[in-house]
């Protein structure tokens, strides 16, 4: 067995057939499956540690504390960020989602003058810019075009190339004195398409605006270190990496983080509350963290962190990049278009495509009666299918657990797709 | 175990039947721009707006565009409804529609459209709940047999029915027709039609 026929043999929901026909599982990009390692981390938490953190004296909590803060640690590893007490960087969220909401809703509050003098420079005025793209998904364009409402910022962004690559080689002139926050993805989750981001760092910070990065769709395939790639703030989700649902990660440099105001309030994040005057609010990342955290999620989250790590990233890398090129002889099929680089270069698995004359539900349906699962809709990004000139697509995407076969095997039922719907 | 809302190809089979198929590819009732004769009081505007000119002074023309936010398909019913003055009940004297969507989507607005046009609009609500129920079935179909035929061809999205996510495409013309109805409905109760009035 190779090692990568090991890593699939860890997934149990991949040993069953699907109307008595082996599972393909190729919609990673919204969810990824997960490993026996991770189910047993959830299970053996709730069966051996379960309790409240940071709060109580009695064992569980003991245990539950150090398993809690022991998994931050290791999520931090994972993408560079720094760890230890006094130096975290990574804040739990909910998700990706709601870390980006919860980040968009700090810099408001900046914005009215929260946190004292030492949040002023994340305060956005009338008149100034944020930057997002048309590649953005809704998760990242929302809560910062809702950012601009609220505080009269104008909302500019990146065009997409022909390819739908966002044009950052345009990063000089989108990127102005006034702009105060880019908020980018780092691959498109419709397009597959790595971005560029080194150019729009280095202007953003050349202006002095904070870069926020959508990694969602790059941690669980590609190595990623926020400190090398110097971005200010970043989310991710652990769900999309092996982990469980409901827990996600905002990064932000410490420094940034220290004078950050918070959004949600609640408790276990106030030193002191009072009645008649403002709390005094704990140091981050306990200050974002307001109510019960998602411990067991946490936990698990941590477990599919170091999982990747030992598989290793750069392996990964090469071991889709094989499926990824496999996957792009879509294109050459009568009929379909590749939304996104039709090359492997700069690109992961992730492979949105339109067929001529048939919807991409109908699509979805056909592939499924073989027991393929690929995503269907617009993947909560409307802007990026526009510029392709579409409402919707389809879309596959791989996982670690993929073979050359399952590829295959959907290369050949989209093959069959026009004329079963007589196109 | 696990319940099976998937299909294998003989799922597959039942649930694209020939009916919707064939409707889907050539569907009724569909506004195709400059080409359709019967509908010439249906205009097209410079910016593909659409709109339903009544042929009478009893009937009232009305609109609704449906919208499936999980793929971005519409639908706009356009209806025209005759009064129902002179003891004579409320009649869809026209329907048409225009959108674009999925094959389900499509046939389901093909075969409504044969369904309901010329029929009083008693009927049609009464056919619109049918299908409902048939929709919302989870496969099984209706225990009705009166309304097994009355929806005629309709009855081929049984199929359609077991799967939760494809509902929504299936309804989606029913609902359009069943909003623009209720306008035009609107329409004679506001227009100061004694007989109309004298109807309810």
């Amino acid at each position: 067995m190779d090692e990568f026929a090991q890593v699939r043999a860890q997934f149990p929901i991949l040993k069953q057939q699907i109307h008595g026909q082996p599972l393909i599982y190729l919609d990673s990009a919204a969810t990824a499956q997960k490993p026996q390692c991770v189910i047993d981390a959830e299970s053996h938490f709730y069966e051996y540690e379960n309790a409240g953190v940071h709060r109580g004296t009695h064992e569980l909590a003991a245990r539950a504390t150090d398993a809690f803060d022991q998994a931050r640690s290791k999520v931090a590893a994972l993408v560079g960020a720094q760890y230890g007490d006094g130096l975290e960087e990574i804040i739990v969220t909910g998700g990706a989602t709601a870390g980006l909401n919860l980040l968009a809703a700090a810099l408001s509050y900046a914005s009215q003058g929260r946190g004292g003098s030492a949040a002023q420079q994340f305060a956005i005025r009338e008149g100034d810019e944020i930057v997002v793209s048309e590649a953005e998904h809704h998760s990242v364009l929302l809560p910062f075009q809702e950012l601009s409402y609220r505080t009269g910022a104008k909302l500019r962004w990146f065009q997409l190339d022909q390819e739908g690559r966002i044009r950052s080689d345009t990063a000089e002139q989108v990127i102005t004195e006034r702009t105060k926050i880019v908020a980018i993805t780092h691959i498109s989750n419709v397009t597959g398409a790595v971005t560029d981001i080194a150019p729009i760092v280095r202007r953003a910070h050349e202006v002095g605006a904070f870069v926020v990065l959508d990694a969602c769709q790059s941690v669980p395939h590609i190595p990623v270190d926020f400190h090398a790639l110097d971005v200010d703030f970043a989310v991710w989700s652990a769900h999309k990496m092996y982990g469980p649902t409901g827990v996600g990660f905002l990064y932000g440099k410490r420094a940034l983080l220290e004078a950050l105001p918070p959004a949600s309030f609640g408790g276990s994040m106030v030193e002191l509350a009072f009645m008649d005057r403002p709390a005094q609010y704990m140091a981050p990342p306990a200050r974002f963290e307001a109510g019960t955290q998602p411990v067991a999620q946490m936990v698990a989250a941590a477990t599919a962190a170091e999982w990747l790590s030992e598989i290793g990233l750069s392996r990964i890398v090469t071991h889709e990049k094989v499926l990824s090129q496999e996957m792009l002889k879509l294109g050459g099929i009568e009929g379909i278009r590749i939304l996104g680089p039709s090359t492997g270069s700069g690109r992961i698995g992730t492979v949105a495509f339109d067929v001529d004359g048939v919807h991409p539900h109908d699509v979805g349906q056909f592939v499924d009666a073989r027991g393929i699962g690929i995503r269907v809709g617009h993947h909560c990004a409307q802007p990026v299918h526009r510029h392709f000139g579409l409402y919707s697509s389809s879309r596959a995407s791989i996982g670690v657990y993929n073979t050359i076969d399952d590829v295959d095997k959907l290369l050949n039922a989209v093959s069959d797709v026009r004329s079963f719907f007589r196109v | 175990m696990v319940e099976d809302f998937g299909m294998g190809e003989q799922e597959l089979q039942e649930m694209y039947q020939e009916v919707i198929l064939d409707a889907s590819k050539h569907p009724h009732g569909k506004i195709v721009s400059g080409a359709d004769s019967s509908l010439e009081t249906v205009s097209i505007g410079a910016h593909g707006g659409i709109t339903l000119t009544s042929g009478h002074e009893a009937c009232k023309t009305a609109q609704s565009q449906q919208f499936n936010p999980t793929c971005g398909d519409t639908a706009t019913v356009y209806v025209e409804v005759s009064s129902g003055s002179n003891g004579n009940s409320y009649r869809i004297e026209r329907i048409a529609w225009d959108g674009q969507g999925c094959s389900i989507s499509q046939a389901s607005l093909s075969i409504m459209v044969d369904l309901v046009q010329g029929q009083t609009v008693d009927k049609a609500m009464a056919l619109a709940q049918d299908f409902q129920l048939l929709m919302h079935s989870r496969g099984v179909g209706l225990d009705d047999n009166q309304a097994n035929d009355d929806l005629g061809d309709a009855i081929v999205f049984q199929g359609v029915s077991r799967y939760p996510m494809r509902i929504k495409c299936a309804l989606l013309g029913w609902e359009g027709m069943k909003a623009s109805i209720a306008q035009a409905m609107t329409q004679f109760e506001t227009a100061d039609v004694p007989a109309v009035k004298s109807q309810k």
